[in-house]
């Protein structure tokens, strides 16, 4: 096997042998020469596959970490089984705590029972400390966030409010759930209504401070706070109460919701009438706001808050859930306006309950069937139908992840839901979204925010936009100074001069782009603000004085013009360059107050209403510009330099003048190299992360403006990948936003080598 | 038996040049050059050249490798200003002008007298396009008057039947011999007064050298031509006159009839007959 004749050992034992045998050495040195070219092909060929497996791992990863968001959620049935304790009444409300393992049915008699979400054996049992005097009329759950409160409205004007309790422990290293129940307020009732009315309709909302109640009475709507002050020392709190009666018929009311902030209140009459009224002054309630939001025919159904409580999710009688939210309208007054709708059945939407971490919520209609949506992302996620018989009462897990259903036939079903990214579709990434507190629909990217409570808005298309306007503007720098330096080096510049010319260009492709970041960002950026005169004077200025310059140099006598030798022309010109640049900027001061009566920034502003950003597309489009001219102007410079001589000089002998040569010909013959060239240099500036992320204020608005910001892909997977949590919603799209940056460059670059190919075959026979 | 190669070889030029006949010995002279010196850099290529051609006749230059006549070629075009380091003296007069003056359009001066190389030199655009180039760089852009004068230009070359279906295909799909005719059509479209054709037929087969050298025949109906070549043969072949150079020298000039049976240098002698060269 290994039989390997090494030639310096083959030759020395034919040196001390024959003469003759010398013969063998060719034969062994051969069979070398042999091997040194197999390895040398396999090697090649191993590096290649090594290049293009590498890329495609790359490839393959960023799909492998994006597939996810593209997985449609499933609902799986976990258990079945008989309502618990069915004897202690109907479920007004059903809850499960965060891990999914015990669950409350708060009955219509007062009774909590707590059980076991899968198999539905009785934890406990517990009475809230119901009057025995009173019996109950209504009952709400104020947000279900924290364990949420619930409120119970009695017989006689009184109401209670519990908080039901999860509290775990670890006895023998297993966790242990031990549900119980809290009165925020005190156990003793409380009076809501003096006069001991019946109280219809109740809604509650327990923050830290400060509880709010609402009320409706068979005549009245009240409104009662009360304001938790914590004295010095004092063991129990002690509460500041407010009352106030609001202006409102009560008849109509059918629906009262409170927002999280207790101070927002909303009634809803089954006919569609919505009244808005401002409660942040508790002591005086102020009625902002009436309007229908059903069409007359149709009757609302069933309401809910989206988590956030900025969005009323309204369900009707005709299977519709209406998404409405608080809309600053044209006169800067806010309004409800419908923004989404959701065709849910053809039936009434019976129930609608919303995901405490997302925006998403699950509905029961009157067909049996339950669906899972998320509001932003527009889509349905699950449509199940449980058994034959109708639900009455659902809840969704704390983390969305499990689905509790009482059907009416007595059956609890315990269900796994799997939905772990509702948030993206092909709509909230691309296309126009019509987000909670918007005046209209907008491209929006703002992935996180402090509260859990928020919308995250995924839309790809600002940082696609942002991207592409960042190219645009360094290459409408690097374009036409490469090109145009290319072009000078390779055809005119003497031989010399391009020796030292081409490497230091090149060189400054070395230049890591931290530093023109850096550069960018803290000196460029500033300068640029406090000079933007002078640098449109720069564009004027240096061209006028390079065209003085050598209007000056023809008229100077021959002689003095000989000693320059030809092709150095160039190098005059820097210091020409330097002084009218110097000039632009010294003379921009008195100028720019002259005509613009103060600067030229304030200028735009006032009289164009053009915005000024101190980090902006310009100063991006520089330093950008800066990092691509190297890539453009070294390929662009190889190619026309390699234009065959006997076609400038066949052009040439037609009695073409040397421009003619240049545009004619040398450039036509050379497209493909600078097409190449362009290309690559747009792909390095798509890609480019360090400069946009320093430079340009990294903020994703879509505006043309070359005096405003961006944020480009790049830049936003450096900017928030460090602060994303793995796997979430957010680090795939992430992760997404990487993939499209790929396909983009790859599309390209790809496509770059196509043309280039086509070209340079139909040029082949140079 | 070298000297019997020769004598044959000598028959055979001898039987080419009593075939081309008698000509008319009237000639008015089309470029004149008076004391021409070039020097590349120190090296002086050209030493004191004096000599005149005819208009509408076939000059050739011929010589050994390296004897300077392709410079002096280049001189009548004044395509050596594209080379730095080349420095010229001396008077070329065509049509009693001087080229080499300052004043000289060097574009127009090209336009007058067209060039064919030694390679084919199409541009990469379509056979129209390349024919067309002499004319729109001049700013001539009709669409009738172009096709008019590529259509002649390219009968002129005696391409027209080979190419008029592919007028529009890229000039780079056309045969070696095909691409030199194109490059002489593009020459002749503009209307030159001179055309100087180098090694016009070097690079190319035996049948397609015919082609270009009966085109040469025709050719010199209306134009000057001056051609180098380092194939006596085709100089005996297709000149009127001959112009034998060495070492940057012109050792003899005379019309080619003359030149090849009775030449009147040693050097010249030693040179047609295959001695060195």
């Amino acid at each position: 096997m290994f039989y390997l004749k090494f030639p310096r050992l083959s030759q020395t034992s034919t040196l001390r042998k024959q003469p003759a045998d010398i013969k063998n050495a060719p034969g062994a040195y051969a069979k070398w020469r042999l091997l040194k070219d197999s390895w040398a092909r396999y090697g090649v060929i191993g590096g290649g596959l090594a290049v293009i497996v590498a890329v495609v791992l790359i490839f393959f990863y960023l799909l492998y970490v994006v597939f996810p968001l593209f997985i449609p959620a499933a609902v799986e049935p976990v258990s079945q089984f008989d309502v618990p304790e069915k004897a202690l009444g109907k479920t007004l409300l059903l809850a499960i705590e965060e891990q999914n393992e015990v669950a409350g049915r708060f009955t219509d008699s007062g009774q909590v029972v707590f059980f076991e979400a899968a198999t539905g054996k009785t934890v406990s049992i517990q009475a809230v400390a119901i009057p025995e005097d009173a019996h109950i009329i209504s009952f709400a759950q104020g947000s279900p966030i924290n364990e949420g409160a619930v409120i119970y409205g009695l017989s006689d004007g009184r109401a209670v409010i519990v908080k039901q309790q999860y509290k775990i422990t670890y006895p023998d290293n297993k966790r242990v759930i031990t549900p119980s129940l809290e009165y925020p307020l005190g156990e003793q009732p409380l009076i809501l209504d003096e006069a001991g009315a019946a109280l219809e309709k109740i809604a509650v909302q327990v923050g830290e401070d400060t509880t709010t109640i609402v009320v409706k009475t068979a005549d009245k709507i009240r409104l009662t706070s009360f304001e938790k002050v914590q004295a010095l020392f004092a063991e129990e709190a002690s509460f500041n109460r407010t009352d106030s009666v609001l202006d409102i018929p009560a008849v109509e009311v059918a629906d009262i919701l409170i927002d999280k902030e207790g101070r927002k209140l909303y009634l809803v009459s089954s006919d569609g009438q919505l009244s808005f009224v401002d409660i942040s002054n508790q002591g005086s309630p102020a009625i902002k706001q009436k309007q229908n939001i059903m069409e007359t025919g149709k009757t609302i159904t069933s309401t809910a808050f989206l988590n956030g409580d900025l969005s009323l999710m309204i369900g009707d009688s005709t299977g519709l859930v209406s998404q409405w939210s608080m809309v600053k309208d044209g006169l800067n007054r806010p309004a409800m306006q419908k923004i989404r709708v959701f065709k849910v059945s053809d039936r009434p939407v019976l129930a609608i309950n919303s995901e405490q971490r997302r925006k998403g919520f699950i509905t029961m209609d009157a067909d049996g069937y339950i669906g899972i949506y998320h509001s932003t992302a527009e889509r349905e996620l699950i449509k199940e139908r449980l058994s034959t018989s109708l639900p009455v009462a659902a809840v969704i897990s704390p983390r969305a992840n499990a689905l509790l259903v009482q059907s009416e036939n007595g059956k609890m079903h315990f269900w796994h839901v799997e939905n772990k990214h509702p948030e993206v579709s092909l709509k909230s990434l691309w296309q126009k979204v019509w987000y909670e507190s918007y005046p209209k629909p907008a491209y929006i990217w703002q992935s996180s925010s402090a509260s859990s409570d928020f919308e995250p808005k995924y839309s790809l298309t600002p940082l696609v936009f942002g991207t592409l306007k960042a190219a645009f503007y360094a290459m409408l720098l690097a374009i036409p100074l490469a090109l145009m330096g290319a072009i000078y080096t390779a055809y005119f510049m003497a031989p010399g001069m391009r020796q030292y010319v081409k490497p230091t260009i090149e060189l400054m492709g070395a230049l890591p782009t931290v530093i023109l970041g850096f550069l960018a960002g803290l000196w460029l950026a500033p300068f640029m603000e406090k000079h933007l005169s002078g640098v449109f004077f720069l564009l004027i200025i240096v061209p006028l004085g390079v065209m003085l310059f050598a209007f000056l140099w023809q008229t100077l006598p021959k002689t003095i013009q000989q000693k320059l030798p030809e092709g150095w022309d160039a190098a005059l010109l820097i210091p020409v360059i330097l002084l009218s640049g110097w000039f632009a900027f010294a003379v921009s001061v008195p100028l720019e107050a002259l005509l613009f009566h103060g600067t030229l920034r304030d200028w735009f502003k006032t009289e164009l209403g053009i915005g000024y950003d101190q980090r902006n597309a310009m100063v991006v489009g520089v330093a950008m510009g800066f990092a691509v001219i190297p890539t453009i102007f070294s390929i662009a410079e190889d190619a026309i330099f390699s234009v065959p001589k006997h076609l400038t000089v066949g052009s040439l002998a037609l009695g073409a003048t040397t421009w003619q040569t240049v545009t004619r010909v040398v450039l036509f013959t050379a497209s493909p190299g600078i097409f190449s060239a362009i290309m690559i240099g747009f792909g390095r500036a798509v890609g480019e992360t360090m400069i946009v992320l320093m430079a340009t204020g990294n903020t994703p608005v879509m505006d043309l403006s070359i005096f405003q910001g961006l944020r480009t892909l790049a830049a936003n997977i450096a900017v928030e990948m460090p602060e994303t949590e793995v796997n979430s919603t957010h680090y795939r799209v992430l992760f997404l936003a990487a993939l499209v940056l790929f396909m983009f460059t790859f599309v390209f670059n790809t496509l770059a080598e196509v043309i280039r190919q086509r070209l340079r075959e139909k040029y082949s026979s140079l | 038996m070298a000297s019997q190669e020769l004598r044959t070889h000598a028959i055979d030029m001898s039987s080419v040049l009593r075939a081309k006949g008698n000509q008319k010995e009237h000639n008015e002279t089309c470029i004149k050059i008076e004391n021409l010196n070039l020097f590349y850099g120190d090296k002086q290529a050209l030493h004191n050249i004096n000599m005149e051609m005819p208009k509408k006749k076939v000059t050739a230059y011929i010589g050994p490798s390296g004897c300077g006549k392709s410079t002096l070629l280049r001189c009548i075009n004044r395509m050596n200003d594209l080379v730095d380091s080349a420095r010229i003296d001396g008077k070329i007069l065509l049509d009693n002008e001087n080229i080499n003056d300052k004043a000289v359009n060097v574009a127009a001066l090209r336009r007058r007298v067209g060039m064919v190389f030694q390679k084919p030199n199409p541009f990469p655009k379509s056979v129209f396009e390349n024919v067309a180039y002499g004319l729109r760089i001049q700013g001539i852009n009709g669409k009738r008057i172009l096709e008019e004068t590529v259509e002649n230009a390219l009968r002129g070359a005696a391409l027209w039947d080979e190419v008029k279906d592919r007028i529009n295909d890229n000039a780079l799909g056309l045969s070696g011999g095909q691409q030199q005719r194109l490059v002489i059509a593009r020459a002749i479209a503009i209307e030159p007064e001179v055309l100087l054709l180098d090694e016009p037929a070097s690079a190319l087969d035996p049948i397609s050298t015919l082609k270009i050298e009966e085109l040469i025949n025709e050719l010199k109906e209306k134009y000057t031509i001056i051609i180098v070549t380092h194939n006596m043969q085709q100089a005996a072949r297709v000149s009127d006159y001959t112009a034998f150079m060495y070492m940057g020298e012109l050792v003899e000039m005379g019309t080619t009839s003359q030149l090849f049976t009775n030449p009147g240098k040693k050097q010249t002698e030693d040179y047609i007959t295959g001695r060195y060269g």
